[in-house]
């Protein structure tokens, strides 16, 4: 493009900067679509960007299950009677040789085999969440 | 153009042009290629490289006691593995990684400097030790180690019941003993199947997924077995085994009402989280696999049989000489005792000559039935493989001359403790079998339910059934069983020494036995029968009595595993 043309541009006077009629639609329509694309884009990088969020949210949850299971594993060992009976024996406690038995009315009930059994300590030893 | 002159330039501009058409038409080509011509081919291939058709490996289900409490458990623990072509200095890592392992320095040297791509070390890692491998790793900044994540079965109480709970394989999770090989199939569980867009470095490409068939996860499994008499009872026999140097033993504690069992013990014992201390004398569950002569604890069923025909009753007077001779066979009994006896008194003091007389007057086939009726002969439950059915031959089968004797006073047939419990708690439960059995309930992922529906069999009325528990109760008060006695509860029981059989030799042994004890308690209104049975037990008490008798080594044992059973069961005392 030479300067001459360059200039002329320059002084292209401003009536013939107007768009002319017949191109308002295909200006609209152009528009429209660069917007749609562009929606589509920011469509497609949310869906993206959730469906990321929910993968994270899913190795949560598979973390808290691990965390779960480790910990019912962890309460299993505690409730351990080996583990009990030595730290009693640590703490300098005994098998007694004598038994005293004392029948409390009310006490006793029956569980779901009918079978009678202490409720109160045990239910507290065995409750789970 | 006649006269044109081609300048330089000219020839440049037409060379340029011919490289930019050459090259644009190349680019054109390619473009035509990948994205016309070969594009469903690229694109499939594209498509398979990333995409994985992948197994869901279900979770195992969990075995509980009856309290709820974990007797096994699956959780999330890794597998060390390492690449021995990217370890730098085997050595070195050796170092680091040997004592968290407990593997020797020298081995794990060898392992990591193998030729190949790929090295176990160790599997089974649980949580807290995978992080401990971690960062120890990190720290030492060794190179070609990854821990995957993997499943691990573990035992929160070891040994604990562990004969009846069993164990896993190690490479596919699949149960080999005990329950776990029973109950494979409800704890397996089925695995389920997606497929998986990755990465090239292997990551999961969040919208990529597509879950085909979810995985079921196993069934969880209810025992009947209660931990802390578990515990109590395995304390106890371990005790009797140090002090008498027997070379295995077994107990048994049932619910006669409910067969329910509620502690079954084999020592010795293994842990199933130390594979290490695995062997096939530790796997065995003596309790329903080993079978061994009743001896006199089989008496009860001649006299239930002649009780319940009304052959005799309890204060029928039976002609009782120190020792009879069958067919050139002498059957004597151990201790003194008056010329006659009632029934009761033959069954008090474990008479041998007493029995066989009863026995002869109920005859071969009848007492045969009686036999099978108890349970003798028969694997006794279904919750158990394997399972020995003892040995009970067809009356037919027996010899004309001392078989019916030698039955009567419990040899030449074989017995597990787990039927003679069996056969006991049919004489606590008014004269009803009910199978034993230690599976209660299986529950589904759904949470559905499946309960255990005990076989049952009436053998003997309840008549009977009260008649002997009165003769047994005598045995513990007056009788040979009397180190069973417990302060708080009365007792029945009957105690048994059986010579054990030489298989090298063919003959019997004069020096070891088979000692047992089998007792009911309380004895008006049962709640447990307990069995207890050591293999070889030596040595004498302080009066000096020999621990090879039943009465000696095994009935106090019977007392402080019933007398602490009652207790945890919340049985009031009935005595005293």
């Amino acid at each position: 493009m030479t300067a001459g043309a360059l200039t002329r541009l320059g002084r292209v006077p401003a009536s013939r900067l107007k768009i002319r009629p017949v191109m308002r639609p295909l200006a609209f329509f152009t528009i429209a679509v660069v917007l749609v694309f562009f929606t589509m884009i920011y469509s497609r990088i949310s869906l993206d960007r959730t469906a990321f969020e929910m993968h994270g949210i899913e190795q949560g949850l598979a973390q808290q299950e691990r965390l779960h299971w480790d910990l019912r594993l962890e309460l299993a060992r505690l409730q351990d009677p080996r583990r009990i009976t030595e730290a009693a024996a640590d703490l300098g406690l005994v098998y007694p040789d004598e038994r005293i038995t004392i029948e409390a009315p009310g006490v006793i009930t029956e569980t779901d085999d009918g079978y009678p059994r202490w409720t109160a300590s045990r239910s507290l030893l065995t409750e789970l969440p | 153009m006649a006269g044109h002159r081609w300048r330089l330039q000219d020839l440049r501009v037409i060379i340029l042009g011919v490289v930019f058409v050459v090259a644009w038409g190349g680019i054109g080509y390619r473009l035509f290629q990948v994205q016309g011509a070969d594009a469903a081919e690229l694109a499939e291939r594209g498509f398979n490289q990333r995409v994985r058709h992948e197994e869901i490996l279900p979770k195992r289900g969990t075995i509980y006691d009856r309290d709820g409490v974990e007797l096994a458990i699956t959780v999330y623990g890794s597998s060390l593995v390492a690449d021995p072509a990217v370890v730098g200095d085997p050595a070195q890592a050796a170092a680091v990684l040997a004592p968290i392992l407990g593997e020797n320095l020298a081995d794990l040297t060898i392992k990591l400097g193998r030729e190949g791509r790929y090295a176990l070390l160790s599997r089974g890692l649980e949580h807290a030790e995978a992080e401990v491998l971690g960062t120890a790793i990190a720290e030492a900044d060794l190179q070609g180690f990854l821990l995957v994540e993997e499943a691990v079965r573990v035992y929160p109480s070891g040994s604990l019941a562990a004969p009846v709970v069993g164990l896993t394989r190690l490479d596919d999770g699949a149960g080999i003993e005990g329950i776990e090989s029973i109950m494979d199939d409800a704890l397996s569980g089925r695995a389920g199947k997606r497929i998986v867009e990755r990465d090239g470095a292997g990551r999961a490409i969040p919208q990529g997924e597509y879950l085909i068939e979810p995985a079921v996860p196993g069934s969880d499994v209810y025992l009947t077995i209660d931990r802390e008499i578990q515990h109590t009872a395995e304390r106890a026999l371990s005790s009797v085994m140090d002090q008498t140097g027997a070379v295995g033993g077994s107990v048994v504690v049932i619910v006669p009402e409910t067969g329910r069992i509620l502690a079954m013990v084999s020592l010795p014992a293994f842990d199933p989280n130390e594979r290490s201390s695995l062997d096939a004398d530790s796997i065995r569950n003596r309790a329903v696999a080993d079978v061994y002569e009743p001896g006199s604890t089989l008496k009860v069923v001649a006299v239930a049989g002649a009780l319940e025909l009304g052959i005799v009753g309890p204060e029928t007077v039976i002609e009782t000489p120190p020792e009879i001779t069958i067919a050139d066979e002498i059957f004597a009994d151990v201790a003194e005792h008056p010329r006659a006896m009632t029934v009761a008194d033959i069954v008090a003091k474990s008479s041998n000559v007493g029995t066989i007389e009863i026995q002869d007057r109920l005859g071969n086939e009848r007492h045969y039935a009686y036999l099978d009726a108890f349970g003798l002969g028969r694997p006794s439950s279904i919750d158990f493989n394997p399972e020995s059915a003892g040995r009970l031959d067809h009356f037919t089968d027996w010899c004309y001359s001392t078989c019916g004797a030698s039955a009567a006073i419990g040899y030449g047939i074989g017995a597990t403790p787990l039927q003679m419990a069996g056969l006991y708690a049919t004489i606590a439960n008014d004269g009803e079998w009910v199978e034993p059995h230690v599976v209660a309930e299986i529950v589904g992922p759904d949470g559905s339910r499946i309960s255990s529906e005990p076989r049952t069999r009436r053998v003997i009325s309840a008549e009977t059934a009260v008649m002997l528990r009165r003769m047994l109760q005598q045995v513990v008060e007056g009788g040979t069983g009397f180190r069973a006695e417990i302060d708080s509860f009365t007792v029945g029981g009957k105690t048994g020494t059986s010579d054990k059989f030489d298989v090298d030799l063919g003959e019997y042994s004069t020096t070891e036995t088979i000692a047992w004890f089998v007792g009911i308690a309380p004895i008006d209104d049962p709640a447990i029968v307990t069995v207890v049975v050591l293999d070889t037990p030596t040595g004498f008490l302080d009066d000096g009595t020999e621990l090879k008798f039943g009465g000696a080594s095994a009935a106090p044992v019977f007392a402080e595993i019933a007398e602490s059973a009652l207790h945890q069961l919340g049985v009031a005392p009935d005595k005293g």
